[in-house]
């Protein structure tokens, strides 16, 4: 054989070569999906997939405890949160309203109604020092329909509920009754730790028989902001008072 | 289905302010006692719901209920009695006289907030 017949057999295509070479490719493609199984196989092993079922349902039920486990906690504070909202809200609502106007007199109405809708008091007292006296002026006497007990029946209080006294004394908040005293709660009401008067609860409505945790938050609130909007609300009236007389004199001396 | 606007008749600011806070996400109106609040079912068409205070000067609560109760245009409007007064007796008589509802003060804002949202959800929730 020659050479040049050499390099045309070379360039004959062979029958049947192109059907090796895609025969090479899908067992190259059938190895790779078996290493896919064989993968796949090990993990479900290591998995369980070959686990008894009741372990496989023992794992199921104990996830599932532990997600109740977790709501019923997550239910529990959200409880927490709601109720730590709405004492915020009192607090801010009985702050807002406190300081909302500069006429005692609704001032004072504010305090009422914090003792009544907030705290659900059914008859107060509250208790004002006197400018130029040392007994205090009755400033609100709430819910005595068939007259004011004694200590609290003159036209001030001059003493006598052992815990109120003290409590105007000292300026500590005190809860009762005590042996001694029929208030529930004598509130001292300050003014840059002045004592200037006490809110005396002593009683409250029937379908509110004690006083909770959050309404210790409003005594203490009360203590410290409504004397003071009390005394700028005067303090602003007195000062109006005297502005408007001293106008007056201002146009009669004009002639106006 | 959420009321359209709240109205809100207590002769207290604060409680004023309280629903304020509380109900950010309703159209408020507010009346210091019955006849304003008569007034203002008048003015306001769309009002569907009404937090209505028993103790109040010149017309309380129960005698705004029944003027509400005997106009046919007010007749299923929706009245949460919220008031100081907790006998069950009390409960009781506004229950009578046609509310949806009564809750005792003081309450805790979720108690309004829940009955308002079973109001929403029609009778049969």
């Amino acid at each position: 054989m020659t050479e040049r017949s050499t390099t045309e057999a070379a360039a004959r295509p062979i029958p049947g070569l192109d059907l090796v070479a895609e025969l090479r490719s899908t067992l190259d493609r059938v190895g790779e999906l078996a290493r896919i199984v064989e993968l796949n196989l090990r993990e479900a092993v290591e998995h369980g997939g070959n686990g008894s079922a009741d372990e496989r349902v023992q794992e199921l039920e104990s996830r599932l405890s532990t997600a109740e486990s977790d709501v019923k906690e997550l239910a529990s504070r959200l409880v927490d949160s709601e109720h730590q909202g709405g004492r915020l809200m009192n607090l801010y609502v009985a702050t807002y309203q406190l300081h909302a106007t500069l006429d005692p007199a609704e001032v004072q109405a504010t305090i009422a109604e914090i003792a009544i809708n907030l705290l659900g008091a059914e008859q107060f007292i509250l208790l004002l020092r006197k400018d130029d006296a040392a007994d205090y002026e009755i400033a609100l006497l709430e819910g005595m329909y068939d007259g004011a007990l004694p200590p609290y029946d003159g036209e001030s209080y001059t003493g006598g509920d052992a815990m109120v006294d003290v409590t105007l004394r000292d300026g500590v908040l005190r809860l009762g009754p005590t042996p001694d005293s029929q208030a529930l709660a004598a509130v001292p009401l300050r003014v840059q730790n002045e004592i200037v008067g006490a809110l005396v609860l002593l009683k409250l409505l029937d379908h509110k028989p004690i006083l909770r945790a959050e309404d210790r938050d409003l005594l203490d609130l009360l203590s410290a902001h409504a004397a003071s909007a009390m005394f700028a609300a005067r303090l602003f009236a007195t000062k109006d008072r005297k502005l408007r007389t001293l106008e007056s004199l201002v146009k009669l001396a004009r002639g106006e | 289905m959420q009321p359209r606007k709240v109205l809100v008749v207590d002769d207290s600011k604060l409680m004023h302010k309280m629903y304020e806070v509380m109900l950010r996400q309703y159209p408020l109106v507010y009346a210091l006692d019955g006849r304003q609040a008569l007034d203002r079912l008048q003015e306001h068409a769309d009002i569907d719901l009404v937090l209505l205070d028993i103790n109040m000067p010149n017309m309380n609560g129960l005698e705004f209920l029944a003027q509400v109760r005997n106009d046919g245009a007010h007749r299923d409007l929706a009245v949460i009695i919220i008031s100081t007064e907790g006998r069950e007796e009390d409960t009781q008589r506004g229950l009578e006289a046609g509310a949806s509802a009564y809750i005792k003060k003081p309450f805790h804002s979720e108690d309004i907030l829940e009955k308002i949202s079973q109001l929403e959800k029609g009778p049969s929730a």
